[in-house]
């Protein structure tokens, strides 16, 4: 069963006269309980997929399903079924993390004892026991992240969406949200991660898909994709997750004469 | 970290649709934005020291030439009656809720808000509760003030609260078509920029003398100016008691200027990407 599925979406910005395909048709078949990864480089329209399978932005064209509701023609129901963790958590700093976690809840209709105590489950699932009655704004960069991670899952939703979330998030902490990741996978949610990281995509991910230029140009196992690329190649030994991402979006030294990009 | 409840992918009521929907989850985000206000109580105390500065400055300056006795449009009270009106409508005028939507635009806070199953009307409403709230306690503390200098509300307690009800619902017309500019440009100078509308609005206004007494010129910038209706409205309750016409015209002014701003949100906000 598909926890979320595209077919041809699209997305064009206009900046003045100038039209930007940000997504280009991109279709997409994440199962039900898989960790995906979407990968690409900056602006290669990552985030907009993942604002458009959120209903956090219109489709431009195509459709697409998240768990089994269809967002353009029912995004209030899409949202139920969805919890989004944005790039740059976002997080209102005035009120404590319990208060986050609190109104969370009450925003996805639970009474305020039913939030008060859910609010206190997922304190404690995150480690923010502590820091629980602390204003945000006094939270470190990785207490932050776990916060949002937290307000992602008051609802328990079927796909969680987590767009770079270990962004600007020193190993250790980075090293905690996998953890946290593998674990909510395991108790059944689908989650669907956007990353620049390849070591994390390579940890935690059953597929993925690299996108470039709003087109999506791999898509399989990290393992497939790691053979496929020794295979076409004929190298001697398994390439890294890195090299079929450098390969796949023409990233490579050879390609640009001896000139290394920064991805 | 520690591992808790398994999954149950709970179906929720969350975000109910329908009037009552909409209303819960504007009481509940209108609940945050008033914890966030008590929380900052310096971007309140503008919005009463500013317009009660106003009103010493200009009762100050003025008082001699408009005494009680011989001014027959102060109705026996002291010119401080006659100004009340325009500083509680300047501290209705301040558009701090659209302020920190913006913020929140700019922090990714506002749609973290709008991936929840929540009316989309709430996002709006919510704040402007809040501001509805916040100007009802301001305006009160600043009436009560104006008790000490000799001011009373000629229309009695009924009255006040007239006044104070109009006056908050005109915040929220204020505020929330700030939060249209705050919507629209998703900029904090730009909305900030656009809040300096309420210098015309309120100064375009039978502010000193009644709107007859204004030059032809004022009196037809005031004229056309739907801020002097909701001022000589309440200006009616404080000098006068209740005057059913004045008061159709100001309420008027706040259920029209309402409606076209609601209508407006509701279209920005379900357009939004």
């Amino acid at each position: 069963m598909s926890a979320i599925t595209a077919v041809g979406l699209r997305k064009t910005f206009r900046s003045g006269d100038e039209e930007v395909e940000a997504v280009r048709g991109v279709d997409l078949d994440v199962a039900s309980g898989e960790v995906f990864g979407f990968l690409g480089p900056n602006g290669a329209g990552k985030s907009t997929t993942v604002r458009m399978l959120t209903t956090l932005m219109t489709l431009g064209g195509g459709e697409a399903h998240v768990g089994g509701v269809d967002v353009a023609a029912d995004p209030h129901g899409a949202r139920r079924k969805i919890g989004v963790a944005l790039q740059e958590a976002g997080l209102d700093p005035r009120q404590t993390g319990r208060e986050i976690l609190t109104l969370q809840a009450r925003l996805f209709g639970m009474s305020v004892p039913e939030a008060s105590k859910r609010a206190q489950e997922l304190l404690e699932l995150v480690d923010l026991l502590d820091a629980a009655d602390r204003r945000v704004k006094g939270y470190s960069g990785g207490m932050k992240r776990r916060l949002d991670l937290a307000s992602a899952l008051v609802h328990e939703p079927e796909v969680l969406f987590l767009d770079e979330p270990t962004t600007g998030l020193d190993p250790a902490s980075r090293i905690t949200v996998w953890e946290e990741v593998r674990r909510i996978n395991e108790l059944g949610t689908t989650v669907f991660l956007t990353t620049q990281y390849l070591e994390e995509a390579d940890q935690l991910c059953n597929r993925l898909a690299i996108i470039d230029e709003g087109r999506i140009i791999r898509e399989g196992t990290p393992a497939a994709l790691k053979q496929e690329l020794r295979d076409r190649l004929g190298l001697d030994a398994d390439p890294t997750l890195d090299d079929v991402f450098l390969d796949a979006t023409g990233r490579t030294r050879s390609r640009v004469a001896g000139e290394v990009k920064e991805i | 970290m520690t591992t808790l409840t398994p999954s149950r992918h709970r179906s929720l009521p969350g975000g109910r649709r329908g009037p009552s929907g909409a209303i819960r989850d504007s009481l509940v985000l209108g609940g945050r934005a008033i914890r966030e206000a008590i929380r900052t109580p310096d971007s309140l105390f503008p919005t009463m020291f500013i317009p009660l500065f106003f009103l010493v400055v200009n009762v100050g300056q003025a008082a001699r030439i408009f005494p009680s006795e011989g001014t027959p449009f102060l109705e026996g009270q002291n010119y401080g009656a006659f100004q009340l009106p325009a500083s509680l409508l300047l501290s209705a005028s301040f558009g701090g809720a659209a302020l920190y939507l913006v913020e929140e635009i700019e922090e990714g806070y506002f749609d973290k808000l709008r991936a929840t199953p929540i009316s989309r009307m709430a996002l709006v409403l919510g704040r402007l509760y809040a501001e509805f709230v916040k100007t009802t306690v301001v305006g009160t503390v600043m009436v009560l003030l104006a008790l000490l200098f000799g001011i009373h509300v000629e229309s009695g307690i009924l009255g006040f609260v007239v006044m104070i009800v109009m006056v908050a619902l005109w915040a929220m017309v204020f505020s929330g078509f700030m939060q249209l500019i705050a919507i629209k440009t998703r900029s904090a100078a730009a909305t900030q920029g656009a809040s300096m509308i309420f210098f015309p609005l309120l100064f375009l206004t039978p502010n000193f003398v009644p709107r007859d007494q204004l030059t032809r010129p004022m009196e037809i910038a005031a004229t056309i100016n739907p801020v002097t209706y909701v001022m000589e409205a309440a200006r009616s309750l404080i000098l006068e008691g209740f005057d059913g016409a004045a008061l159709a015209k100001g309420f008027a002014v706040v259920a029209v200027t309402m409606v076209v701003m609601l209508g407006l949100s509701i279209r920005m906000v379900n357009s939004y990407d």
